[in-house]
């Protein structure tokens, strides 16, 4: 199973920079996930990888093969459709064995590769049948079974769940999830779901606008975001506007001073995640301890969002474990609310 | 899938159902009736300076199949036919693609240029053609005049003129079938098969051409029962010896007054054309099941 490796990638529609300077060495038995909100490019950085987009520069190497130039019927890259786009002229059998049939593959040594693909995805038995006669989830397996069976150095999933409903798309993450790591596939996914970003990859890529904004693994993304986009997009936060008024001092807009681990001043952004917030006796302990207005509370079953005001300007959202007997904060209420010096992540901000 | 739509409201469908009656009384008074009628007389005896004589005789299709003229006239009738069909569709199908696949704003625009023919009657546009072909006419002014030629083609009243002008009629018809079929194939079952080891030439064969059956057949179909029909184009481009059915049925109605082998021979085509059809869809129902 080859290794693929993006060099400087880009794809320039007149002004618009659709992908720009994309560059990751993706390791073999790797499984990688674009995330981003739509029109991000993940989309656009994928299809130039399956070769139905020329790219504008950069380089795209497979293994030892250098396959910017070639054209998608030479890369062997398997590719599974949002849509499935299985035949539907064809049978699952008649599907699964096309790539095979491409490759000038007699069909008597088709058939127990035909055979293979299904049982790895669970569809023994159905050979003869047509797409238009199985479920949606039925038709995904049939489209990876597809991708399978031509044995692809890299395997691509374009939004591969975004059709199924929720029950069957965790079934069917876990599944892929499984097939991949048996085979050792290197995998690129497309994905604007973060969730399934997260269970399903080892290593991520969040793009915005066309470039990227970091490569991690998910703890890095969520411990460690780059920017207020990833802070944003990764997880929820909650942001106050300010300044670094010197190191360590944090001003916001509503003049709150918090402690921080920022040393370059300027004006920035602080990040702070719901679930990191202290209330009540536990924020009498930590280095920034604020007087709060709640706000509103919604009841989420295990936990509690609550909206707090610090100040006129200065609103944030923390997250409390909904545990018996703690007293439930109710809209109006002062309560007091506290972190740790290091839980705020500062941005600096362009003026 | 049944061909009875389900029942939406009930007493508002029986209300529906009516609406389907003016079509059907002038489908069954305005075509089936005259067919039936014209059927009668083809059985009918034609004895000069008597018009017609009641009868049940089929003398008139005997004539026309003893008689190598008239049997002429259908085989050039149906090769024309064909070979327009044939044309329309090799021609039809990249530009019904390019129109279905295309994302350009000016879609609508590119849509209205390849209808456009038709908003000029056949007889204008077989006129048109003439001063075209003729000797002196703007082709071979052109070809002279550019020195790539020194004798005038003689296009003007041969079958090359009446198969350029009868496509000429026929391919927005089949432009426009087939360009609707391909919109309905979605685009990732094409990348599907190129990323499968497909190359343009197994992607067509194996995966397009297959799922653009239905709108090739009927683009087929509908191109060549207009070619075999065709009347305006072969009398002003084929001249008064290119005969095909059309004009001959027309001849034998309005000139010989022969209403009974003018019927014969209407039944004749019309038969001709639906057997055709039948007989070629069979064969690629076979092929592409």
């Amino acid at each position: 199973m080859a290794r693929l490796s993006i060099d400087h990638l880009r794809k320039v529609y007149g002004e618009f920079h659709a992908v720009d300077d994309f560059s990751i060495a993706i390791a073999e038995g790797e499984f990688l996930v674009l995330l981003g909100p739509s029109g991000c490019g993940k989309t656009t950085t994928l299809r130039m990888v399956a070769g139905f987009i020329q790219p504008t520069a950069g380089r795209i190497t497979i293994g030892e093969r250098d396959v910017t130039a070639l054209p998608p019927w030479k890369r062997n890259c398997g590719l599974v459709f949002q849509s499935y786009a299985l035949f539907p002229h064809m049978t699952v059998a008649e599907n699964v064995a096309f790539g095979l049939e491409m490759r000038k593959i007699a069909p008597a040594d088709r058939a127990p590769r035909v055979a293979e693909a299904l049982r790895l995805v669970q569809l023994t038995g159905f050979d003869e049948r047509y797409p238009r006669q199985l479920s949606g989830g039925q038709q995904q397996r049939v489209a990876l079974a597809r991708a399978l069976a031509m044995e692809p150095d890299v395997l691509l999933l374009d939004e591969p769940l975004s059709n199924l409903d929720a029950k069957l798309r965790q079934e069917v993450r876990v599944e892929i999830r499984d097939l991949q790591r048996k085979l050792g596939l290197t995998t690129i996914m497309v994905t604007h779901d973060q969730e399934e970003a997260l269970t399903m990859a080892d290593r991520l890529v969040v793009m915005e606008k066309g470039k990227v904004r970091q490569i991690g693994s998910q703890r890095e993304l969520y411990e460690k975001p780059a920017d207020r986009f990833v802070a944003g997009f990764i997880g929820r936060s909650a942001f106050l506007d300010g300044a670094v008024a010197e190191a360590g001092r944090f001003r916001t807009g509503g003049g709150l001073d918090i402690r921080c681990t920022a040393t370059a001043s300027g004006p920035a952004t602080l990040a702070l995640r719901p679930e990191r917030l202290a209330i009540g006796a536990e924020a009498e302990a930590c280095a920034n301890r604020f007087p709060a207005r709640v706000e509103h509370v919604s009841y989420l079953g295990a936990l509690l969002d609550i909206d707090v005001r610090l100040t006129e300007q200065d609103r944030i959202l923390l997250q409390m474990p909904n545990r018996p007997g703690a007293a439930e904060p109710k809209p109006g209420d002062m309560i007091t609310i506290g972190w740790a010096e290091d839980a705020g992540l500062v941005y600096p901000r362009e003026a | 899938m049944s061909a009875v739509p389900e029942p939406v409201a009930g007493a508002r469908t029986s209300l529906a159902g009516m609406l389907v009656i003016p079509a059907t009384l002038f489908v069954a008074i305005g075509l089936i009736g005259p067919i039936a009628i014209l059927f009668r007389y083809s059985l009918n005896q034609f004895i000069p300076g008597q018009f017609m004589v009641d009868g049940l005789t089929i003398e008139n299709y005997v004539k026309f199949f003893t008689d190598s003229f008239y049997l002429n006239v259908l085989w050039r009738t149906v090769r024309v036919a064909v070979i327009c069909t044939v044309i329309c569709l090799i021609m039809g199908f990249p530009l019904a693609y390019v129109l279905a696949r295309t994302e350009s704003r000016f879609k609508n625009l590119l849509i209205m240029l390849v209808v456009l023919p038709l908003f000029v009657g056949n007889a204008v546009r077989a006129a048109g053609w003439m001063t075209a072909f003729g000797s002196k006419g703007a082709l071979n002014a052109s070809l002279m005049g550019l020195g790539l030629i020194d004798q005038p083609l003689e296009i003007m009243f041969t079958e090359t003129a009446v198969i350029i002008g009868i496509i000429a009629v026929n391919l927005p018809f089949m432009v426009l079938t087939l360009q609707s079929v391909i919109e309905g194939i979605n685009r990732n079952v094409e990348e599907a098969a190129f990323s499968l080891g497909a190359g343009p030439a197994a992607m067509f064969a194996r995966v397009l051409w297959p799922l653009a059956m239905p709108g090739i057949l009927a683009g087929t179909i509908l191109t060549f029962i207009l070619a075999m029909n065709a009347y305006a184009t072969p009398v002003l481009l084929g001249g008064p010896k290119f005969q095909t059915m059309g004009p001959l049925v027309y001849g034998q109605f309005a000139q010989q007054n022969n209403w009974p082998f003018g019927g014969a021979i209407s039944f004749i085509l019309m038969t001709a054309t639906l057997l055709l059809t039948v007989a070629a869809n069979l064969i690629v129902q076979r092929r592409y099941r």
